[in-house]
């Protein structure tokens, strides 16, 4: 009866909510590209502390001993991590980064203010593909196998929570877990594992904008590298026509602050980037962090591609040879060159399609479907996903599917309703 | 849990707004952002290539030196200059070290002043005039940035960048211990400018400066607190092929304007 009185409370302040704003608080940006790059307007981003009054540090705990790595990489040897914490006891939330991220990208420090400010524990780890958990936790370093890295994230996860218990005196109440874009696929493959070593137990997990089958996803990142732009002939550079752009906005508006809010500014003026423009932005991005990638791959596993194998790469070793290859290589290549040939070997008489299929979430689609404690949020506009893709979240996840029409690839995790929406749910009865 | 889809789906019932941008059962309807681009499928037009490899283009003949200074940096910044500012920020309230940086930002007028006047930014160097006049009289020494709160922006104008605009190349890229990025143009334009400082003395500050030499302590704090750039942050094996690419551009932005 409670519950019941609770869900009415609930309805009518939604409705309330939205009946009085029913225009102005949506989240705005409707171009999924732009969202993807700008985010939310901060008018309308839910209030977090500043960083300087988060109780916060970063750690560094050796999860493989035996890794040996040049003098101009020995910085990753150890996994770095960040911890938000508290003094009394608290629920402990793990926070896994996306494709290319590590521990201390803006988005996840954000997400770290959310639910630091609502009293958890946090952890933030790098995605199991950014370069410095490749070198420090990945133990086959090919990472991009569903399993492979749930299992090197469990490892470093364990550790991780022994350290930080260990160092900042911890108490930990329960477990909760969530992840952004590919580390919203590895927290789901995560808790699957946890199912069988019941060692975290999470109470919660919210997947924050997951691909459904990563290698199609991956494909959509690698076309948008591909993009065809108008007005920029086969002789220009990308990047210098993206400058030149900037310069002649500066140049009409006067304006001399290289930072925020540029973006707005630039696309309400005649300078503003087009479709293709912003898309192709967004995919080099995604493309260096593919030959980071490639590269860390390759040297951890000795493959010679890039730099040569038993190459000492000192500290003034030039390292720009080796990406001026590795650039040329985007993340189907590296599934195709790097990750399919080991996995092959030890799978015999399997196709890539089965590759793929263990790595995307319909292979888990039962514990997805069947578990109260997981859901994931998304946008009808998020461009790593198909049709297919979203219609597997909207039907697998029913109403833990979080759906919003707007936002791209995570633009309106910061709209306030978003964000009571996602603590809503970390902090909501158990069911 | 389910309560929060439930609201959604009673709001959505409700508003008729929301219900025409919705699909079925207050679903979302799925929009293909790639449908509207064309996509180069046999990726033979490499622009991305093509952008990239020419962006890694820079003139960097002591890159040994320059990728061991910055380690360097990185390194000093992690376990001395980022400790001291943080215990900085932690010690001092927040307007205090907001005063502080605008005590510095204020003598680094005289040098903008100048930079702008000898590019002949008329406009500018007028602005850049009512800022000093404003804080250094109604604010007291500036402690407080009257100026921003008037609207008017502190127009950074260097001798490098006054170079730049005569033409003066850049010269080699160079990495500068604990000042960081920079090229033999703006290494040449800073000590330029920090002798204008030095030169106009501008309100005996050098003198004061050379009698409290912990204010020259203050000064190298404020420069790195006022720096948000954190050695690491783009978070790469590149990042110093990706550092020396975007200084030289925000550079050439800079002097452009």
């Amino acid at each position: 009866m409670n519950r019941y009185l609770h869900y009415l409370y609930v309805s009518l302040l939604a409705l309330a909510g939205s009946l009085a704003h029913a225009d102005d608080s949506s989240y705005p940006v409707t171009n999924p590209f732009l969202a993807t790059i700008v985010g939310t307007p901060p008018q309308l981003a839910a209030p977090v502390p500043p960083e300087t009054e988060v109780r916060q540090t970063d750690l560094a705990v050796t999860v493989l001993p035996e890794r040996h790595l040049p003098p101009a990489l020995s910085r990753y040897h150890d996994l770095h991590y960040r911890l938000a914490w508290h003094n009394e006891p608290a629920p402990l939330i793990f926070l896994i980064a996306g494709t290319g991220s590590g521990y201390s990208s803006p988005r996840l420090d954000y997400l770290k203010r959310v639910f630091w400010q609502a009293g958890m524990h946090v952890i933030i780890l790098s995605s199991p593909t950014n370069h410095d958990f490749i070198a420090a936790a990945s133990r086959s370093g090919l990472p991009g196998l569903g399993l492979s890295d749930a299992r090197d994230l469990h490892t470093a996860m364990s550790m991780a929570v022994e350290h930080a218990r260990d160092k900042k005196n911890l108490q930990i109440t329960e477990y909760r877990l969530a992840g952004f874009s590919l580390g919203a696929l590895n927290a789901a493959f995560v808790a699957h594992l946890d199912q069988s070593l019941r060692q975290f137990n999470f109470t919660r997990t919210l997947l924050l904008n997951p691909p459904v089958d990563l290698y199609a996803s991956i494909r959509r990142l690698d076309a948008l590298a591909r993009t065809q732009l108008d007005g920029v002939s086969s002789g220009d550079s990308f990047y210098e026509h993206i400058f030149q752009k900037l310069a002649r906005y500066f140049a009409e508006s006067g304006g001399t602050d290289i930072e925020g809010g540029l973006f707005y500014g630039i696309q309400s003026s005649d300078s503003a980037l087009t479709d293709a423009e912003m898309a192709m932005l967004i995919g080099a991005v995604f493309r260096f962090a593919a030959a980071d990638l490639n590269f860390m791959a390759d040297l951890v596993t000795e493959g010679g591609r890039y730099a040569p194998a038993g190459e000492k790469l000192k500290v003034s070793t030039s390292l720009t040879p080796y990406l001026r290859r590795a650039l040329f290589c985007d993340f189907s290549c590296y599934l195709e060159t790097q990750l399919w040939p080991v996995w092959n070997n030890a799978n015999d008489g399997k196709s890539i399609d089965d590759m793929a299929w263990d790595t995307s979430l319909y292979s888990i689609a039962g514990f997805l479907r069947d578990n109260p404690n997981i859901a994931a949020l998304t946008n009808a506009d998020d461009f790593i996903l198909t049709a297919d893709n979203y219609r597997f979240i909207t039907e697998t996840f029913g109403e833990r599917a979080l759906l919003y029409p707007h936002g791209g690839h995570g633009g309106n995790l910061q709209h306030r309703d978003v964000v009571a929406t996602m603590l809503h749910f970390m902090e909501g009865d158990a069911q | 849990m389910t309560k929060l889809p439930m609201t959604r789906l009673l709001a959505g019932c409700v508003l008729l707004t929301s219900i025409a941008a919705q699909g079925a059962e207050g679903i979302p309807e799925y929009h293909d952002p790639l449908a509207d681009l064309t996509i180069d499928t046999e990726g033979s037009n490499y622009q991305f290539e093509r952008s990239s490899l020419e962006a890694l283009k820079v003139h960097d003949p002591i890159e040994g030196f320059n990728r061991r200074v910055y380690r360097f940096n990185g390194q000093f910044d992690d376990y001395v200059y980022l400790p001291v500012v943080n215990a900085y920020e932690t010690v001092t309230p927040r307007f205090v070290r907001r005063g502080v940086s605008n005590v510095f930002a204020n003598l680094a007028d005289v040098p903008n002043l100048a930079n702008s006047l000898a590019q002949g930014k008329f406009q500018k160097g007028g602005r850049t005039t009512a800022r000093l006049l404003f804080n250094s009289t109604l604010g007291v020494l500036g402690l407080f940035d009257v100026a921003k709160a008037m609207g008017l922006p502190q127009e950074s104008e260097d001798f490098g960048q006054t170079l730049g605009f005569y033409g003066v190349p850049t010269g080699p890229y160079l990495v500068l211990p604990l000042l960081g990025p920079s090229t033999l143009r703006d290494a040449t334009g800073k000590a330029v400018d920090w002798s204008i400082e030095d030169a106009a003395a501008f309100l005996d500050n050098r003198h004061y400066m050379n009698d409290n030499p912990w204010a020259y302590g203050l000064y190298a704090i404020n420069l790195r607190y006022i720096n948000g750039f954190r050695y690491g942050s783009l978070d790469s094996p590149f990042e110093y092929d990706q550092i020396r690419y975007l200084y030289i551009k925000l550079r050439e932005l800079q002097i452009q304007q």
